[in-house]
């Protein structure tokens, strides 16, 4: 495989990782997110009794 | 019943990214020039194309936010939350094509950036939502919500700028997808479809996050209202 073929390879391998990096790691965050609140509005309806 | 539509379309969502993903790598052939690398293509464009409706629904979220707020409160803050769930999804999308595009950007041209008007419309585009989402975020008072719908207003006036860039101004970035001369567009019927499919697939993607990203902020702001209210009842 000559130089440029593998380099060509290498960014596109990037490009797709880094795609599903952050799209994966937003919604992983989304998630941690939701699920404070989650914990936050109970604690809130307890104190509010 | 609710949950089992979500789980359903969560699912056909995987089953179309893992099918984009087939098609753009295994499918769609090497193109002439630019071979493997031209591959980025097709997670980069369908990117641009989420972002720019994302952004388009930041703009409506705002636009309704300002009409409802003094007559209709709660519209107005349903609103409110598409306008933010709309820029910070929009933001996400748009980071993937400011990273992939140089990725591209390295094999094809030589170079990593370039101040030509369409990458350069496109990163005054990432950065003016950025601001309104560090606006949303550490800004305090009862106008941070007005002052956000216009910002995002205004930020929404760049996305036909980036769309016609290289329509208007010569640029190095590729002539446009579809709407360009008879010389742009791909004319490979396989090259078509592995678009097509990853425009469906990431559209869906992105409005899973969307409607993920609204419910959030509906449950802030309901947590919100509720610890006002505890506040005045105590």
């Amino acid at each position: 495989m000559e130089t440029r073929a593998i380099l060509d390879h290498q960014f596109t391998v990037a490009a797709y990782v880094i795609t599903w990096a952050i799209q994966l790691g937003y919604l992983a965050w989304l998630g941690l997110r939701w699920r404070a609140q989650k914990r936050d509005a109970a604690r809130s309806a307890r104190n509010s009794r | 019943m609710k949950k089992v539509a979500i789980s359903l379309y969560a699912a056909a969502t995987a089953v179309l990214m893992v099918w984009g993903f087939y098609q753009a790598i295994y499918v769609a052939p090497d193109e002439r020039t630019m071979h493997e690398v031209q591959r980025i293509f097709y997670y980069h464009v369908p990117s641009a194309m989420v972002a720019f409706l994302f952004f388009a629904i930041s703009l409506a979220g705002s636009i309704c936010f300002l009409a409802f707020r003094r007559n209709r409160p709660l519209w107005a803050q349903a609103a409110d939350a598409w306008a933010l769930a709309g820029a910070e999804v929009g933001v996400v999308f748009c980071t993937v094509v400011l990273i992939t595009g140089p990725l591209w950007g390295r094999r094809a041209w030589g170079i990593w950036w370039t101040w030509d008007a369409r990458l350069t419309t496109t990163l005054v585009l990432w950065l003016i939502y950025v601001s309104y989402l560090l606006l949303r975020r550490f800004a305090a008072g009862p106008q941070v919500q007005t002052l956000a719908a216009v910002l995002g207003i205004f930020g929404a006036l760049d996305v036909p700028i980036v769309y016609m860039s290289n329509r208007w101004w010569r640029t190095q970035h590729p002539a446009p997808v579809f709407g360009g001369d008879s010389d742009s567009g791909i004319k490979d019927p396989a090259m078509l479809h592995a678009f097509a499919w990853n425009v469906v697939a990431w559209l869906a993607w992105g409005l899973l996050i969307l409607a993920l990203r609204y419910q959030v902020e509906r449950q802030q702001q309901k947590f919100a209202a509720q610890e006002a209210q505890n506040a005045l009842d105590a």
